[in-house]
């Protein structure tokens, strides 16, 4: 197979796992609460009876279920996702637009953090293992690991908010802070290329907490993965053919050794983002970060169905996406990948 | 069983090793939790945690309690009040005792995590194997199923599916039992494929078996130690979502004590009383250490994939 049709592959897979996901949020909505009108104006739907007539008449939702089916998916096509109570009631797509961007920036910096730490950590382990560092670094990752993410935010809260006043509470930038003009609506970006480095510090400032919690809940895995993807590779033939060429033993290690057990990580980057945003309905709640996250909480607890619903595409469609675009880099990467 | 595949079977030029004898494979178990010191740990704590829950559930059905004091009723000492020996881990905002609340919560973890785990294996183990063996439609529908399943998170899936059922500890355990199943059957289907066409399969079919009765008798005794080191492995994990989705409030209705819950319930005192929501964080972190340690202890004594 060669790489275009891999691709092609890939893509209708991505399509046809995002429809199933459609299907169980459709089957879902039918079963909230006995009305599927509930799915896209929540309960508050009896408070607007002529936007719950309307949507009745635009999802036919007096009709069997396969037609409502098909106006369902018609409706998510055209990026209708209902209205959310929670939210005042603007429709959800706004809400999303809104607080998708704060979202992508604590992933961001997440992930960064996960990933310097998860590959510094992990070329340690596989440097000195069996030794005492690799099981100090094991005891931390695993700690690290087996905490939810809510605990983790809190100690960190606790140790560098309430006891030594380093970072910020909450709160996605400080008060009284003008915001960037939105160029490419992410706002730690917009304030960076604007030069409102105000508005930067303060964003940086205020994403570190959220971002490292995360990380640190999540990095074990590159730590895990890359120790025995390097401990495989430093046995493999090439390894000892780099050395007998009598090259540094650092080179060995960093330019022929990490370079290949990374391929791994590449994939492995894909699991984490998922993991990454789900943990942001944890550590955005905790400290009051305005994201997807966020909301997802406050849809949860007020039975904001619609938001729940359309969180839950959302975060198919990111996942989904981030899984492609992980699947196309690795045949990328490495060449030698057989596609099938 | 095991004389067909060591005995006249004869698969001496047989690639893959056959399975040790049960009782061996058990000495096994038992030498690489002594020798490995973190499967020990790992074995210990699991074994405290089951042990509690097992008391205060049994104490629960003879009307009695285990918990120094009961673990809804309020004022039993002045409220937010530091760790003591009276009261191990302090009291909550009402006067409530901290540790008789997360000890009187074990119950629920444990019992989420054993019936989900349970059920994944089962229903994963057959489906897979089935998938396996047959091929066709039946695969490749479960195959696409299990992809649509990998693409959600599965607290996200959990959660919709919760507030599709309503909260409560039991919808919480259906919730996560519809999720959880499809990488045990990804597993046991992998695991089925390298042995679906060994001789002792081969042997018997040809004796005239039915497939119920490969699977069950041959097929699946053969797969299932790959499956229980990803169970033991895997069941801190649905500790960790089930705590999760308490946090979200979608578990156990107050006043009755979750560890997630508590944690999402004190975190508003932390100001004042930061070991408040620690306590029952630290609880959850324990557990899921536990199976992860035993996990990873059988892991390397069993040679899981």
């Amino acid at each position: 197979m060669n790489t275009v049709s891999f691709i092609a592959r890939r893509l209708f897979l991505a399509i046809f796992v995002l429809l199933g996901v459609a299907t169980i949020t459709f089957i879902l909505s039918h079963s909230l609460g006995g009305n599927p009108i509930y799915a896209w104006l929540g309960k508050a739907a009896s408070q607007h009876p002529q936007l719950a007539q309307q949507y009745e008449a635009q999802y036919h939702l007096n009709d069997p279920l396969w037609v409502q089916y098909y106006y369902y998916l018609s409706g998510l096509l055209h990026g209708n996702l209902g209205y959310s109570p929670s939210r005042g009631f603007v429709p959800v797509v706004t809400v999303i637009e809104q607080t998708l961007p704060y979202t992508i920036q604590i992933a961001f910096f997440a992930l960064a953090i996960s990933l310097l730490l998860g590959v510094t950590l992990g070329v340690v382990a596989a440097r000195y293992h069996h030794k005492m560092a690799d099981k100090s670094i094991r005891a931390f990752y695993l700690a690290g690991i087996c905490s939810p993410s809510f605990f983790a935010a809190l100690i960190l809260l606790i140790v560098f908010n309430l006891e030594l006043h380093l970072l910020p509470s909450g709160g996605s930038v400080g008060i009284n802070i003008t915001a960037p003009t939105p160029i490419t609506y992410i706002p730690i970006l917009d304030a960076l290329i604007e030069g409102n480095f105000a508005y930067f510090s303060s964003a940086i400032q205020h994403v570190i907490l959220p971002s490292m919690a995360l990380a640190l809940v999540n990095f074990g895995v590159v730590v895990r993965v890359l120790r025995s993807s390097m401990l495989d590779v430093m046995h493999s033939n090439y390894i000892r053919t780099a050395r007998a060429k009598g090259l540094k033993e650092s080179t060995v290690f960093f330019k022929h050794g990490l370079r290949n057990a990374m391929i791994p990580v590449v994939t492995l980057s894909s699991i984490l983002v998922t993991w990454l945003i789900t943990g942001t309905i944890f550590v955005e709640n905790i400290f009051a970060y305005p994201g997807i996250g966020q909301y997802v909480f406050q849809a949860l607890t007020t039975q904001d169905y619609p938001g729940i619903m359309a969180t839950t595409l959302v975060f198919a469609l990111i996942i989904v996406a981030t899984n492609l675009v992980a699947d196309i880099l690795y045949v990328v990467v490495d060449p030698q990948i057989r596609l099938s | 069983m095991e004389s067909e595949i060591t005995g006249e079977g004869k698969p001496a030029e047989d690639s893959t090793p056959s399975p040790p004898p049960r009782h061996e494979r058990l000495r096994t178990i038992l030498h690489a939790l002594r020798s490995n010191k973190g499967a020990l740990a790992g074995a210990i704590i699991v074994s405290m945690f089951f042990v509690t829950a097992l008391a205060v559930f049994i104490a629960g059905l003879l009307h009695t309690r285990i918990t120094p004091y009961s673990p809804i009723q309020q004022d039993v000492g002045p409220a937010l009040a530091a760790p003591s020996w009276a009261h191990l881990m302090g009291t909550d905002e009402l006067g409530r005792d901290v540790f008789s609340r997360v000890v009187a919560a074990t119950p629920n973890d444990m019992a989420v995590s054993l019936t989900v785990i349970a059920f994944s294996l089962i229903v994963g183990a057959f489906l897979g194997t089935y998938a396996a063996f047959h091929g066709g439609l039946v695969d490749e529908a479960l195959m696409r199923m299990t992809d649509i399943f990998f693409a959600i998170p599965g607290l996200v899936l959990a959660m919709a599916i919760g507030i599709a059922l309503g909260p409560g500890i039991t919808n919480m355990a259906i919730a996560l039992m519809v999720i959880w199943w499809p990488p045990y059957a990804r597993l046991a289907r992998g695991e089925a494929l390298k042995i679906a066409h060994q001789n002792y399969i081969e042997a018997a079919r040809l004796s005239g078996a039915g497939r119920f009765r490969i699977l069950l008798e041959h097929a699946l005794p053969n797969i299932s130690q790959t499956l229980l080191v990803y169970a033991s492995m895997d069941t801190g994990t649905v500790i960790l979502i089930y705590a999760g989705l308490s946090y979200l409030g979608l578990a156990v209705r107050p006043p009755f004590p979750d560890w997630g819950q508590m944690v999402s319930a004190y975190q508003d005192y932390m100001v004042s009383v930061p070991w408040l929501p620690l306590f029952p964080g630290i609880v959850i972190a324990l557990g899921v250490i536990g199976f992860s340690l035993l996990g990873d202890g059988l892991k390397d004594a069993l040679g899981g994939s």
